[in-house]
């Protein structure tokens, strides 16, 4: 039956494993070499001290913090496709899940080094994990720092078992289709999977819980990250808003991030039969209706500052809508709003490529929110007369720079070792219905096209 | 002992394979399918549910739960700092650590006992490559003397590929 | 009765000289920043001026308050901390533990008062003036957080001092070096729960103040105003 000969999905999407193009290697030698500088700039930056970054008084946080906040929102793009979609069995989830698990994992492993990059004494980071040190102290579980460890390393865990539970299945089948060194790798990461009636529904329950569990934990890590700021009574950071502010702001930059990721890879590996334009467009209307959401927090705390006109946040509100960070801010504006909003409204613009514009945007746009929340807060506090500036260094933007190589880098070494799409996840989305009435060789063969 | 199996590719072709096989007297347990991807809509697929990992899951939640609120009082007593006039043992701000243990708990749980149960004490003795093909695999791991009328099932059902009685 | 620290400024003494922030800088070896540091934001005051110019000329009028460490009893800064490095002693006093602090700089963001100072380089005193550095004071890593501690070497050299000479501590025994080397004499310390004592009598004085009371910080230092010229004696 052609159920099983004439079918090229594991073809398809197991050639990247097999065959390795020149591409690959100028891509990972350049990716490289740019995360190499960035080690070079924190290596500098450990040495001489963290004066040389742009960081000073009163602006004690700056470039480091804003990527650190950045990284760990993109990382909340596999938690909503793949457990919510998973959760409610939407059918066009399946060529995707595994494109945005990958993102979640490998932004919050970047994403988790700036705590250690931002410190004063970055050797001694693991003094915010609680054991029971010579110093007689525990650490401070008032401090919302010490949340931030709990939080990301929970969420860690949770989404890398996330990703890593459905990814057994197509390791047995590499093992069970490769030979020699592969055959003995990725036997070993198969676990010994057979496939069984027992082992699938084990399986599938326990991604079942996992999806459901690493909800409430997506929400919480970036509803904590935003409680590093609005714990502190800093004019414009001690805000209620900021929990679902940034939950909703994650959800936006990492779909985005989402976007760009298959925009490539069905470029690079020419997955076009499998990732169609009825994804992008779903992912599209999801975006628009993020940028939207968006829309409405920002309105809804700028229209609340500006109408109890408190002195102290009424300084930050100019220094951001007139004053010096105006044109980050407008900036901004377009990026999130006016751009995503008028590309991703029309169906004639929502397409591939104005999808990807529209998210290339809203990656900037969600970086400069991030900045704009930091630094025109601390550079006017209460006091005016320490108000002050602050002007990233070289340091700062090599660092981040190499965090956007880094993230290219580990998605095309994991697109590399393991098949990007759920192989398993998307047969099942082709399996005919019991009910459906056996028909001819034709029509049989008629339904193991693959389908969205 | 050698298992007997035949390799099928159409689903509904298994159920009446399955069904077969329990018509001459082969008790569900016994009955093994092997495949590359669930079915979960099909019957023969109905068996060895498990639910009961969702009870794993809460346990593992409390375990988390009780270990995080412990913890934090009992570090917060021990070496007792004022901080902002906060209390000594702060319940809100605890709360937020304990929230993260629990989950961390139920994950954890869930996916050790899947890991111990579903791989470390094994399957079936027997695979076949040709199951990463999209074959499905029904058989039998232990037949005993029944292996000619199970193989004679198979091959009635109409398998791709004939019974094969395991080395 | 445990000793409650405080400090009342007089606005109306204090003539913007400068005296207190330089003593400070002697007593805790504090590091200079270079012109170019101080330039980027990175001069370290613990205790500093802050000018305020008011009106056009002729009618100029100039205020100087002194800033430092508030020594807050709900201090926003104490509870941010991830390893305790600043927490609250018994005696009222904001302690910063420089070998737990690890660099976050949290703390200095929640400060409402920016009266928290980061070493951003290890801090260097060129030859000879290592040579004053003061020897019960510690000196300071990169990487650490630094504030006024109301001169706690002073408090604790004072407390033991009277205790091995047998007599009870009296107001005035303790004096941090800002409170020292005032010419005018604006700035008088001691402990709050002594109710004899000068500042605790200032602090109830009808002319104090608190920086930035509303945010509910509770300082424990008190600023009385200035007073006006045609006024009478509070």
């Amino acid at each position: 039956m052609s159920r099983t000969r004439n079918n090229p999905l594991a073809d398809d999407l197991l050639r990247p494993l097999l065959h390795t193009g020149v591409w690959f290697y100028a891509a990972v030698a350049a990716l490289g070499s740019v995360v190499a500088c960035g080690l070079a700039a924190w290596g500098y930056q450990l040495w001489h001290g963290m004066g040389v970054a742009g960081v000073n008084w009163p602006v004690f946080w700056g470039f480091h913090e804003t990527n650190f906040v950045f990284w760990i929102g993109i990382s909340h793009a596999g938690t909503l496709i793949s457990a919510i979609l998973r959760l409610v069995n939407a059918r066009w989830r399946r060529p995707v899940t595994r494109c945005a698990e990958v993102i979640t994992v490998f932004a919050l492993m970047i994403g988790a080094i700036f705590p250690i990059v931002h410190l004063g004494k970055p050797w001694l980071f693991y003094w915010v994990a609680p054991y029971p040190s010579a110093r007689d102290l525990w650490v401070n579980f008032r401090s919302p720092l010490v949340w931030d460890f709990f939080a990301i390393n929970t969420y860690l865990t949770g989404s890398l078992l996330f990703l890593a539970l459905p990814m057994i299945p197509d390791f047995a089948l590499v093992r069970d289709r490769s030979t020699g060194w592969r055959r003995r790798i990725y036997g070993t990461l198969a676990l010994g999977w057979q496939g069984t009636t027992m082992q699938w529904h084990r399986l599938e329950a326990a991604m079942q819980i996992m999806a459901i569990a690493i909800i409430p934990v997506a929400v919480s890590v970036h509803t904590i990250v935003s409680f590093d700021f609005s714990m502190a009574n800093v004019p414009m950071w001690h805000s209620t808003i900021f929990g679902p502010y940034f939950v909703a702001g994650a959800i936006f930059s990492g779909i985005a991030a989402l976007i760009i990721a298959m925009a490539v890879l069905r470029r690079q590996l020419k997955l076009h039969a499998y990732l169609h334009d009825v994804h992008f467009d779903n992912l599209a209307k999801l975006l628009l209706l993020m940028s939207l959401l968006w829309g409405y927090f920002v309105t809804a705390e700028r229209l609340t500052v500006w109408y109890g006109n408190e002195p102290h946040e009424m300084a930050v509100f100019w220094a951001t809508q007139r004053g010096q960070f105006a044109p980050l801010y407008w900036t901004m504006v377009t990026c999130n709003f006016i751009v995503p909003v008028t590309i991703l409204s029309f169906r004639r613009l929502r397409t591939v490529p104005g999808a990807v514009v529209a998210s290339l945007g809203v990656l900037v746009g969600m970086w400069l929110e991030r900045f704009l929340i930091i630094v025109p807060s601390l550079s006017n506090k209460q006091l005016p007369y320490s108000w002050g500036q602050y002007a990233p260094q070289p340091v700062e933007l090599v660092i981040m720079g190499a965090t956007f190589a880094a993230m290219a880098l580990l998605y095309t070494l994991f697109a590399k070792f393991v098949p990007i799409i759920s192989i398993w996840e998307m047969k099942v989305g082709n399996q005919p219905h019991p009910d459906a009435v056996t028909a001819s060789e034709d029509e049989m063969s008629e339904l193991w096209k693959v389908r969205p | 002992m050698t298992p007997v199996y035949a390799l099928f590719d159409d689903p509904a072709v298994v159920q009446r394979a399955v069904d077969a096989l329990r018509e001459v007297g082969i008790a569900d347990r016994e009955i093994v399918v092997m495949s590359s991807e669930p079915f979960e809509e099909w019957e023969f697929s109905h068996r060895d549910k498990a639910d009961w990992l969702y009870k794993v899951a809460g346990a593992g939640g409390l375990v988390g739960f009780a270990a995080g609120a412990w913890f934090t009082t009992a570090t917060q007593l021990a070496w007792p700092l004022k901080t902002s006039g906060m209390p000594i043992v702060a319940p809100w701000p605890n709360m937020i650590v304990v929230f993260e243990l629990t989950m961390l708990g139920a994950m954890l749980a869930t996916v050790g006992t899947l890991l111990v149960t579903a791989f470390l004490r094994g399957g079936p003795r027997f695979y076949d490559p040709a199951i990463s093909d999209g074959y499905i695999l029904v058989g039998v791991a232990a037949p005993g003397e029944r292996v000619a009328t199970i193989a004679h099932t198979l091959t009635a059902a109409g398998p791709t590929r004939d019974p094969v009685p395991v080395q | 009765m445990a000793h409650r620290w405080g400090l009342v400024v007089d606005l109306d003494g204090c003539t913007g000289c400068g005296a207190c922030v330089t003593a400070c800088h002697a007593e805790n070896n504090i590091p200079t920043a270079g012109a170019q540091e101080a330039a980027r934001g990175r001069a370290m005051h613990w205790m500093r001026v802050e000018r305020y110019w008011e009106g056009e000329y002729p009618d100029v009028s100039v205020k100087f308050r002194p800033v430092l460490c508030q020594q807050c009893d709900n201090a926003p800064c104490e509870a941010v901390c991830p390893t305790y490095a600043a927490h609250q002693t018994d005696e009222g006093l904001n302690a910063q533990v420089y070998n737990r602090c690890i660099g976050t700089r949290y703390c200095a963001n929640a400060c409402t008062y920016n009266v928290r100072f980061f070493n951003f380089f290890n801090p260097q005193w060129e030859k000879p003036l290592h040579l004053q550095l003061n020897p019960d004071v510690s000196v300071r890593e990169a990487g650490v957080m630094e504030k006024c501690t109301f001169c706690s070497q002073r408090i604790r050299a004072g407390k033991a001092e009277a205790k091995q000479a047998g007599r009870p501590l009296a107001d005035g025994d303790i004096q941090p070096a800002c409170a020292q080397s005032c010419p005018s004499g604006a700035l008088v310390f001691g402990d709050l729960n002594d109710h004899e004592s000068r500042v605790a009598r200032l602090s109830h004085s009808p002319r104090a103040t608190k920086l930035l009371e509303d945010l509910g910080a509770e300082p424990k230092v008190s600023y009385l105003q200035k007073r006006g010229v045609h006024e009478p004696d509070a």
